[in-house]
């Protein structure tokens, strides 16, 4: 065979123009780094003026014009623990179901499929979907009960899949190890897998409270109180919440001089909610690499 | 005893393993319980009634025309299959024009007969009265009524659920709202997003990558009505004074957030699927003299397309649901939109914004929920699509 | 007249010393095989002939590695021009997921050439080449993944000669491949031997045996015996050969 005459200058040519692509990509990574840092900026700055332990403590007042955010920030975190409540302990179980017992085959895809669904169901058919059941059909009326529920409902699916992959990553062999000495399936799960799960389990519990903690569209009509300066006393009150708070400030304010600061406020303390979770998870994450290292 | 705890554990986690399974069955039926009422409805708001002169042939309004005649678009009767004659509306607030108080009565005890000689008397005149003032015959008939038509919703072109006569539903501008803001959104993301995804799987260190993955990931975090804040308070100015608009709101500005919050999941997605695309093709490909970049475009790319194909398709679904950040920021009027720089509205953003003003049971709440069922329908094919093209994917990879 | 000339290379992976000390002339257009017990640096080796290495981070070369006389790691050299000329085959068939033709074009399109005419005859010669050209002739279009394990090796043997490299590596390039399969590969080597330099990587001592005209020994990162296959396999100097190649251990 003859040797083909590979054109002059191509080499350096193609080299041209992987330096010209490497560069685009890599302007414009540092491009949505610059976005994040940015809206994180914006929002840091102009906010962190208006924090202080009134806005955190107090009420609104004067029509929301001025006063804290204090009881949005129990709100929110009253919804968080609710939506945990309902939704940790089925979807942890719902996931054991998935990688400990399902029978592999068309059960278990098509509970998969069916979580995947659900996970793509916007957060605003989920508002709708609460209203109707737990609002109207169930009679708990714009409540924190009503809310929890349906924030929970919207977190199942990632706690499902979060609990399905930390069991998957376990070896059989371990749990053929236990089941060998004797201990019933429950046993095995009960004693040695969901503790070794555990670790990655938390994490991902943790990100989904970070996304419940930023949800609008679910409690629009099943919970969030436009102004509820008490505590809810029970929970079949209404309440408060962040987000809603921020869009209500932002949007529905009569007076915006006096109201945007306070909506820089609340956008802070809940870009800083996000933060502190996701800095958690990654932490917590890290440290289990680190545990599963020295095994 | 032990036996009796393993079975009801077994059977509990059963139960529970089916709940996202139950939940979609609610969704899906409670979402079309309410929303199939609207289909129950009558045209003419409830309780009300049309009522025009015995002569006149017209005796079919359909929603349209109904506005049309009342918001006097429509002035005569010939352009309605009548004949050629003058339309004169008459509503209950106009009965002090017509009438003194004596004729109508203190508690308008005598309006109706009053209103139907009024009618009888007129032609030309159609009233919007509720039904049981009416009295019946007396050389008046009433505008035939039916239910509202699917046809009418899916294929209606005005989406106008509180007005009088007859509330209009019909989907199409929510519906190219919706559409036109993801898709600009996606158009926006996936340069930016194929970019990163490269980068982060093929060009990054592993220290950068560390850095590059939890702002990323961050960015997935932010809530949207914080996105949905910073658009209002920064991108809406900016766009404003960039192309001179009379509002910032807009179509633009809701794909510019949407293109943001979509990023993250196209990000995520495809640099998942370049980063499984084998290491020996790889290697077979620089071992033929070709770059990195060729490497990338010609070998890394295509046998990763499903995964980049399903990062896309995903972040479509999430910009097609996303409800707070549009509704903020895209100006929410309800006509198709001529051009992406002109406020436009979404369907969640419609559920959104509505919902707590449409009295409960009503048309109008009937049709937000149909709305839901709508969108739901749409995200349910995304995910589909997107399990489709993984599943082959996987099929392939076998 | 000596094609690859390696001048006291050693190599390192991070803190790990993979190859020790390593001198050798690879002689123009015969055929070298490298065996060895695994782990004995004998594919690290192959792989430093078209720069494969680059690619692992925490790498490290000392000495000099010639083709034709250059130094491949001189400061001037470009990789994709080196690989031009040094092709190689890798332990498992690799295919990319294209057809059958492109995957044979693959390498003629990266370097520039755009010829139409000249890359369908080039992809024609390069699969008669490998003996390939009569079982796809009807089928170029097809996947390549549509092929059977050996075919899809001879394919990518095809994909390494269409660039006409005066140099091909093969990284124990049967092994994953039926006794028939394998069979056919050995002929193709024997085919080109006298035409191209071929160094292949074995641990299969009948195949270094029957392809080879030269062998090389390696043990634990240093190359402890090279000789004409001949002798390696009839009469080796050293010891540790002499185990290895009698089946005492590896």
């Amino acid at each position: 065979m003859e040797t083909p005459t590979y054109p002059k200058g191509y080499s350096s040519r193609k080299r041209r123009s992987q330096a010209v692509a490497f560069t685009i990509c890599r302007l414009l990574s540092l491009l949505i780094v610059l976005v994040l840092f940015a809206i994180l900026g914006f929002i840091i700055v102009k906010g962190a003026g208006v924090i202080s332990w009134d806005f955190l403590t107090k009420a609104p007042e004067d029509g929301m014009t001025s006063g804290g955010i204090f009881p949005a920030i129990v709100g929110t975190l009253l919804l968080m623990l609710g939506s945990a409540i309902v939704a940790f302990p089925v979807g942890i179980m719902s996931g054991i179901y998935m990688n400990e017992y399902a029978s592999r085959g068309w059960v278990v895809k098509f509970i998969r499929l069916m979580t995947n669904n659900l996970s793509g169901v916007p957060s605003i058919v989920f508002g709708l979907f609460g209203m109707a059941l737990f609002v109207k059909y169930l009679g708990f009326g714009d409540s924190i009960l009503a809310g929890s529920l349906t924030l929970g409902l919207l977190s199942l699916p990632l706690v499902i899949r979060t609990t399905e992959e930390a069991l998957k990553d376990i070896p059989d062999g371990i749990r053929e190890g236990s089941l060998a000495l004797g201990a019933t399936k429950l046993q095995t799960i009960w004693k040695v897998v969901l503790p070794m799960g555990m670790p990655r389990i938390i994490t991902g519990l943790i990100l989904s409270l970070g996304r419940v903690s930023g949800e609008t569209a679910p409690i629009l009509f099943t919970c969030a109180a436009y102004f509820f300066p008490q505590l809810p006393s029970s929970i079949f009150d209404q309440c408060m919440a962040l987000p809603y708070h921020l869009y209500v400030i932002s949007t529905s304010g009569t007076d915006i001089e006096a109201q945007q600061p306070i909506a820089y406020g609340t956008a802070l303390v809940l870009i800083v909610i996000v933060l502190v979770i996701n800095l958690l998870a990654g932490l917590l994450r890290k440290h289990f690499e680190k545990g599963l290292k020295m095994h | 005893m032990k036996k009796f705890l393993e079975k009801s554990v077994r059977w509990i986690l059963t139960a529970s393993g089916f709940v996202t399974s139950v939940v979609i069955l609610l969704i899906i039926g409670f979402l079309f319980t309410e929303g199939a009422g609207l289909f129950g409805e009558p045209v003419i708001e409830d309780g009300y009634v049309l009522a025009v002169n015995k002569e006149n042939p017209v005796s079919r309004l359909s929603a349209e025309e109904i506005k049309a005649v009342f918001d006097e678009d429509i002035t005569n009767w010939k352009d309605l299959g009548g004949n050629d004659m003058p339309v004169r509306t008459f509503r209950l607030e106009d009965a002090d024009d017509y009438f003194t108080e004596e004729q109508l009565g203190s508690q308008y005890e005598h309006a109706g007969e009053a209103i139907a000689g009024l009618v009888a008397s007129d032609p030309g005149m159609v009233a919007f009265v509720p039904g049981t003032m009416i009295p019946d015959g007396a050389g008046i008939k009433l505008i035939e009524d039916k239910n509202i038509s699917p046809g009418e919703v899916l294929g209606g072109k005005e989406w106008f659920p509180t007005a009088t006569p007859a509330p209009l539903f019909g989907v199409l501008p929510l519906l190219a709202g919706t559409v036109w803001v993801s898709l600009f959104a996606i158009l926006f993301a996936l340069p930016f997003g194929i970019s990163i995804a490269v980068y982060m799987s093929e060009v990054a260190s592993e220290r950068v990558r560390g850095i590059l993955k939890p702002i990323i990931e961050l960015l997935n975090g932010i809530p949207s009505v914080v996105y949905g804040f910073f658009g209002l308070i920064v991108i809406v100015p900016m766009l404003q004074q960039v192309f001179g608009l009379p509002v910032g709101e807009s179509g633009l500005a809701g794909s510019l957030v949407l293109a943001i919050m979509a990023l993250p999941t196209i990000v995520t997605v495809a640099e998942d699927a370049m980063r499984n695309c084998p290491r020996t093709l790889r290697e077979a490909s620089l071992a033929l003299g070709a770059t990195k970049w060729q490497t990338i475009y010609k070998v890394v790319i295509p046998s990763s397309m499903s995964g980049i194909a399903s990062g896309v398709v995903l972040g479509i679904g999430r910009a097609v649901g996303e409800t707070m950040a549009v509704l903020m920021v895209t100006g929410n009027a309800a006509v198709i939109p001529g051009s992406i720089l002109e406020p436009l509205r979404t369907i969640p953003a419609t559920i959104a914004a509505e919902l707590g003003e449409a009295p409960a049971g009503g048309a109008h709440y009937q049709s937000l929920f149909l709305l839901g069922v709508i969108l739901f329908f749409i995200t349910f094919i995304i995910n589909m699509c997107v399990e489709y093209i993984s599943s082959r994917n996987r099929a392939k990879n076998r | 007249m000596e094609k690859i000339e390696a001048k006291e290379v050693d190599f390192y992976y991070g803190d790990f010393h993979a190859l020790k000390h390593i001198s050798m002339d690879i002689p123009q257009n015969k055929v070298v095989a490298f065996i060895g017990p695994s782990g004995c640096g004998k594919s690290t080796f192959l792989r430093l002939f078209n720069r494969m290495n680059d690619l692992v981070p925490g790498s490290r070369l000392e000495g000099e590695i010639l083709i034709d006389g250059k130094n491949i790691y001189a400061p001037e050299v470009q990789v994709d021009e080196l690989r031009k000329e040094v092709g190689m085959v890798f332990q498992r068939p690799n295919p990319f997921p294209k057809s059958i033709f492109e995957n044979v074009a693959y390498g003629l399109r990266v370097n520039g050439i755009k010829d139409k005419a000249f890359i369908e005859h080039r992809v024609e010669e390069a699969l008669k080449g490998a003996a390939l050209w009569n079982e796809v002739k009807e089928k170029l279009n097809a996947s390549a993944y549509a092929l059977s394990g050996g075919q899809q090796q001879r394919l990518c043997i095809a994909r390494a000669m269409a660039v006409s490299p005066s140099v091909l590596l093969m990284d124990e390039p049967a092994s994953a491949l039926d006794p028939i399969s394998t069979a056919k590969i050995e002929e193709l080597i024997s085919d080109m031997r006298g035409k191209v330099t071929i160094v292949i990587v074995t641990h299969n001592m009948q195949q270094a045996s029957r392809v080879s005209d030269k062998t090389a020994f390696f043990y634990m990162g240093e190359m402890i015996e090279y000789d004409d296959t001949k002798v390696i396999f009839t009469n080796p100097h050293k010891e540790a050969t002499q185990n290895y190649i009698t089946g005492r251990f590896g």
